[in-house]
């Protein structure tokens, strides 16, 4: 997991709960918490400050992950904007981002365990993401999808009928389009 | 301003000095990583036009040392061939003499000396058993010297130095025909799956075009000898300005080097009297002379995959 995923999480803590609770969590995790942007990190630290996180909060981790996922989305149009004004609807930024998450992170290590998002335009109001990965993070995926939403100022509905959670080889996530 | 606030100031400004740093090292990473893949592209697209490029040099000179072979055989060939008939009849006349001589012997017509001398001749020069032979000898030359004709046939064709007749056809009729001449011998041992789109009228020779088609087919059901799931895909389509043809099998597939050297005259994998190794060079030459291109694309274990592109603006 690149080093700015966790950045994201270290601001959102600070923001909601002030830098003391940050660094308690840190300290309990005998973590230094040296995290760069570009860097790639275990995934196993991501989940486990986001366990703390919710242990903190008295939140079920999937929510922290959702509610994360949401701020995550704004944070990270805030520093590559880049790829958000290269599309200028929803749908379509929906569309770039497997290419781009290939390219962000490939750019600076060869990634076994990269996410994919198939996308099929099932008809104008409706895009079915396949969501493939080992991370299984489809939850986060969800926050993201809505956190783009709320940029793109489009009202979606979101459904998850398929899940890796349930033992299916990929997750459906749904996302339809209000007009 | 107390301390912590001006502490406060200062680790926000370290903050976003560490965020710009990073963000030029992330763009500048994926400036670079996007190049280098460009520069990947640009090399592997350079070095498969590179070796297409001596495949097609090689396969030039070779059509040209084929030519010349070929004609330079061709005329002392004629010749023979030619001498071969009147040496036939030759022969027959000679036989009609001896059997008349012998006729006369068995008759008693000829003085008892005359028999004796005949007789001893006979024997001496064996000319019975010459007679018997020649016959044989005559037959052998003559096959020989009939494989020596398909030999330079097969160069002329591969080496295009014939002109062919073009009329316009339709390509997909002349796959479907030569299809159906497989038909039997390959429903029982391999699944096809056909793709066969309708196509422009193009000028060719479709003879030639079907020879080809025969040959990769032939080839194809070859290399399935030994597959469980044996298949061939066959898939025929227009796009732009070009037809395009494949002819792909699941079958034992090819190495680099085969693959190389697969188009050239004589070359084979089968043991030696199975194969004359004309084949694909063949089909090579006769796509040349259509101003067409063909590649091949194999892996060894997984299959070979012929693509035919030929030009659908007349040859002329």
């Amino acid at each position: 997991m690149k080093g700015v995923i966790f950045n994201i999480l270290e601001e959102l803590v600070e923001q909601r709960c002030g830098m003391q609770t940050w660094n308690s969590i840190l300290s309990k995790l005998n973590n230094d918490g040296i995290y760069t942007a570009g860097k790639s990190y275990p995934d196993e630290d991501l989940m486990a400050l986001v366990n703390a996180v919710s242990a903190k909060l008295e939140m079920p981790d999937s929510e922290v992950i959702g509610l994360f996922g949401e701020y995550m989305f704004s944070q990270l149009a805030d520093r590559y904007p880049i790829f958000i004004e290269q599309e200028h609807t929803l749908r379509g930024f929906l569309k770039s981002v497997d290419e781009v998450i290939h390219v962000e992170v490939r750019k600076l290590y060869e990634h076994p365990n990269l996410p994919s998002f198939n996308c099929i335009d099932t008809d104008d109001q409706t895009l079915l993401m396949e969501y493939r990965s080992p991370r299984q993070l489809c939850i986060l995926a969800e926050g993201l999808i809505r956190g783009a939403a709320q940029h793109y100022k489009t009202t979606i509905t979101l459904e998850h009928p398929r899940c890796m959670h349930k033992g299916h080889d990929h997750c459906d996530l749904i996302v339809r389009f209000q007009s | 301003m107390n301390q912590d606030t001006a502490y406060q100031e200062a680790y926000r400004r370290e903050k976003n000095a560490r965020r710009e740093a990073e963000q030029l090292l992330e763009d500048k990473s994926r400036e670079l990583f996007k190049l280098n893949n460009e520069l990947l592209d640009t090399n592997n697209r350079l070095k498969e036009q590179q070796s297409l490029m001596l495949r097609n040099e090689k396969l030039a000179t070779l059509g040209t040392l084929s030519a010349g072979i070929a004609h330079e055989i061709n005329n002392p060939l004629a010749f023979v061939l030619s001498n071969m008939e009147s040496l036939r009849r030759y022969i027959t006349s000679y036989d009609a003499l001896l059997n008349l001589n012998r006729q006369w012997q068995k008759q008693e017509k000829l003085p008892p000396s005359h028999s004796s001398e005949l007789q001893t001749l006979l024997d001496e020069q064996d000319l019975v058993f010459i007679q018997e032979d020649t016959e044989e000898l005559l037959t052998d030359t003559e096959e020989g010297l009939m494989r020596l004709r398909d030999i330079v046939q097969n160069l002329r064709h591969f080496s295009h130095s014939q002109e062919s007749e073009r009329v316009k056809a339709d390509i997909a009729a002349g796959l479907n025909s030569t299809l159906k001449i497989l038909q039997s011998e390959l429903n029982d041992s391999v699944a096809l799956n056909c793709m066969i789109d309708p196509l422009p009228l193009i000028e060719c020779n479709l003879g030639e075009l079907n020879q080809v088609f025969l040959n990769l087919l032939i080839n194809a059901r070859q290399a399935l000898e030994h597959n469980q799931n044996p298949q061939i895909f066959i898939s025929a389509t227009s796009e732009n300005d070009s037809i395009i043809i494949r002819i792909k099998d699941n079958g034992t597939g090819m190495d680099e080097q085969v693959c190389k050297k697969v188009f050239d005259p004589f070359f084979t994998t089968k043991p030696v009297g199975q194969g004359t190794g004309m084949g694909l060079s063949i089909v090579y030459g006769i796509i040349k002379d259509h101003k067409g291109t063909i590649n091949v694309n194999s892996a060894l274990g997984k299959g070979t995959c012929f693509e035919i592109r030929l030009p659908i603006v007349s040859t002329s």
